[in-house]
């Protein structure tokens, strides 16, 4: 029943410049759950999010939606598809022209032809469900980060979508926001049954949601599994990132020379 | 969306501004007048050289102006310019078939136009008709050419 | 050697993608039919671009044309031909310095703070989010800045044009005691309506189309850092009044040029 893919994700590529982000990324995201996708950062999480939204075309591989491929629709048919997804930005995005009231609204005007008096009614409901309904007439640059992201929030689910994604939704909160937040995502997946995909590294608050995790690390899945199960595994790269140990596999420093030869200054350029 | 209505009324109002510029840029700066063009009929006139005389330069009748040169070409069949003009309809008909024209200059150095004046003959020009008593454009080097020789036959 | 004309074709490599990748993105956003809620994004972007560019081109005018009015009387007094100031004036700032002018102000002015705005909404994420939520953000953001801007700058020009000939007469007849009716005599005469004000509006109209494109492309495409976004603000106004500035000898050309 929940657990037919939504999203399908197949030996994805891509590479930027002479970087490889990705060598062959396969993921299943189950319908109606939260799917968490973790990995240090750099590792292209937030490009996974922009391919599965189909803001970026891989090199190589397919990525699907209710199968539809992502990227073999035509504009116009990709942006109706963008309108049963919502996305969470890192910053928010809101629409720094508009209150807050006229960006929960904005995706109900432009989408729908809802009387105005409707649009009022689900745009409160909407901010009512992220606590915000008393700062509607505020605008975003009024709002503290934590708060900006819950508005964010209702305008991503202001058209009902089915799939939202989440890109570092934790990141910068203090704990109070960061607690909030995190029921939010849960609530939202639980009274709706969307379905969830959180990019994050914030690995306390996503395992607390999370139905399944990826993890990915040099542009391949490392290891997937249900919280509990990747908190058990032995694998040393991934117990080194669920346990946050600052050096491990994983290396602290990031690819030098030896580190006695370059202060004597022996063979290198500098 | 909410609307301003005074950031409306403040578009409305620059748009308006441009539009009322560009009247005044017609009706001040370039002259035009506000009614319509008024009719105009065409005559012709073959002179043996125009000088400086340009397009667009006034037609005057007593130093009134009547017309505009539409037109300059060079007429290969005689080889000397054909001077297109444009005048008032009211004089269609009016000008004696032996009036004449001629390039004048507006003081010293000034733009040069063209002035007709009056003949005496019973038919009259119409449109399309050429004028053929004409003067040509006074060139300044050739009064100076003349007025040195006829001081050295002196 | 070889690795200088390896680099130099680079680089021309990449202006003719950057040229084409502009111009794509014009044909993208500046096609298509207007909504209701179009026309009021318009009207919010010229707002922007045109009333509040309104008082710097006006004020530059009235400057502008008293000077030309200033050193034209001394030249032309030379001659004796001041009742000709006029027509100096107007056809100076009508032909040339009304377009030119105002373009380079308003490159300076909008331009760059279309760049700066857009180039925002980009770090901010806000365009992507807004393609997120379904909505082509060319169309719903480029849009309405391109076709503000070209309306906008030509009704500037024709602003900057008319206190120029007002700020002229204020200086030739009022102070330098040119005769008034030589003054407007003289520029009648020799102004033609097509040839020299609608010969400068479509300048006005090229200039506005250039500036406006260079400047919502640098904001759309620049890098979203706020290093990018400052380059990108500089890069607008530079491209913008080069562009000007030699389109403006090209058209000069093509309009005047020939004229016998």
């Amino acid at each position: 029943m929940t657990d037919s893919p939504f999203v399908e994700v197949e030996s994805l590529y891509f590479s930027r410049g002479e970087m490889e982000i990705f060598r062959g990324v396969d993921l299943v995201i189950p319908r109606g759950r939260i799917t968490a996708i973790m990995g240090p950062s750099g590792t292209g999480k937030t490009t996974l999010l922009k391919m599965i939204g189909g803001q970026l075309v891989p090199d190589s591989g397919r990525v699907s939606i209710a199968g539809q491929d992502v990227h073999a629709l035509s504009r116009k048919a990709l942006f109706v598809l963008r309108r049963r997804m919502g996305m969470l930005f890192q910053s928010g995005a809101l629409f720094s022209d508009l209150d807050v009231f006229e960006n929960v609204a904005f995706p109900l005007r432009v989408h729908t032809d809802l009387p105005e008096a409707m649009i009022r009614d689900v745009v409160l409901m909407k901010l009512q469900a992220v606590g915000l309904r008393g700062a509607r007439e505020l605008m975003p640059s009024e709002l503290s980060g934590g708060m900006a992201r819950r508005v964010a929030l209702a305008r991503a689910i202001a058209l009902d979508p089915e799939l939202i994604l989440y890109d570092e939704p934790f990141a910068g909160q203090d704990p109070i926001s960061m607690g909030v937040l995190v029921q939010l995502i849960k609530r939202l997946n639980e009274a709706l049954g969307l379905t969830a995909v959180v990019v994050s590294h914030d690995i306390k608050e996503t395992l607390s949601i999370a139905d399944y995790v990826y993890v990915i690390a040099d542009g391949q899945v490392m290891a997937h599994g249900t919280p509990a199960s990747l908190d058990a595994d032995l694998d040393p790269r991934v117990s080194q990132f669920m346990h946050g140990e600052p050096d491990g596999p994983v290396p602290f420093h990031y690819p030098a020379m030896d580190f006695h030869a370059d202060i004597l200054g022996i063979g290198g350029p500098r | 969306m909410k609307r301003s209505k005074t950031m409306e009324l403040g578009v409305g109002l620059f748009m308006l501004a441009g539009i009322l510029g560009l009247v005044f840029l017609g009706l001040r700066v370039s002259g035009m007048s506000l009614a319509l063009p008024s009719e105009t009929f065409r005559l012709e006139a073959n002179f043996a050289s125009i000088g400086g005389l340009k397009p667009r330069a006034r037609v005057t009748m007593a130093g009134v102006t009547v017309g505009r040169v539409e037109a300059i070409e060079l007429d290969t069949e005689w080889y000397d310019a054909r001077v297109v003009m444009e005048l008032d309809a009211e004089l269609e008909g009016v000008l004696p078939e032996d009036s004449t024209a001629a390039i004048l200059t507006a003081g010293l150095l000034g733009e040069q136009y063209v002035g007709l004046s009056m003949g005496g003959a019973p038919e009259t020009l119409a449109d399309g008709d050429s004028v053929r008593d004409t003067q040509s454009a006074l060139v300044l080097e050739e009064l100076i050419q003349q007025f040195v020789t006829s001081m050295a036959k002196e | 050697m070889i690795e200088r004309i390896r680099h130099l074709g680079r680089r021309g490599c990449e202006l003719l993608e950057a040229l084409g990748r502009a111009g794509i993105f014009l044909g993208q956003s500046a096609v298509g039919v207007p909504s209701r809620e179009g026309l009021y994004l318009w009207v919010r972007q010229m707002h922007f671009v045109g009333v509040m560019s309104l008082a710097i081109v006006l004020v530059s005018g009235l400057f502008i044309g008293m000077v030309i009015a200033l050193q034209g009387y001394t030249i032309l007094v030379d001659f004796g031909a001041e009742q000709a100031l006029g027509q100096m004036v107007a056809l100076s700032l009508l032909r040339e310095l009304g377009p030119v002018v105002s373009a380079l102000l308003f490159a300076g002015r909008a331009g760059s703070a279309l760049t700066a705005e857009i180039g925002l909404m980009k770090a901010t994420e806000q365009l992507t989010s807004m393609e997120m939520i379904g909505v082509d953000p060319l169309r719903r953001v480029v849009a309405p800045r391109l076709w503000a801007g070209f309306v906008a700058l030509p009704l500037l020009t024709i602003g900057f044009s008319v206190v120029g000939v007002w700020g002229g007469q204020l200086v030739g007849v009022e102070w330098l005691g040119v005769f008034e009716g030589s003054y407007w005599g003289n520029m009648q005469a020799s102004v033609a309506f097509i040839d020299d004000v609608g010969n400068g509006l479509i300048k006005s109209l090229v200039f506005a189309l250039v500036v406006t494109w260079i400047a919502v492309f640098q904001g759309y495409d620049l890098i979203p850092t706020s290093e990018g976004i400052s380059r990108a603000t500089t890069r607008t106004v530079v491209y913008s009044s080069l562009a000007v500035l030699g389109l403006d000898f090209v058209l000069t050309a093509l309009m005047f040029g020939g004229l016998s």
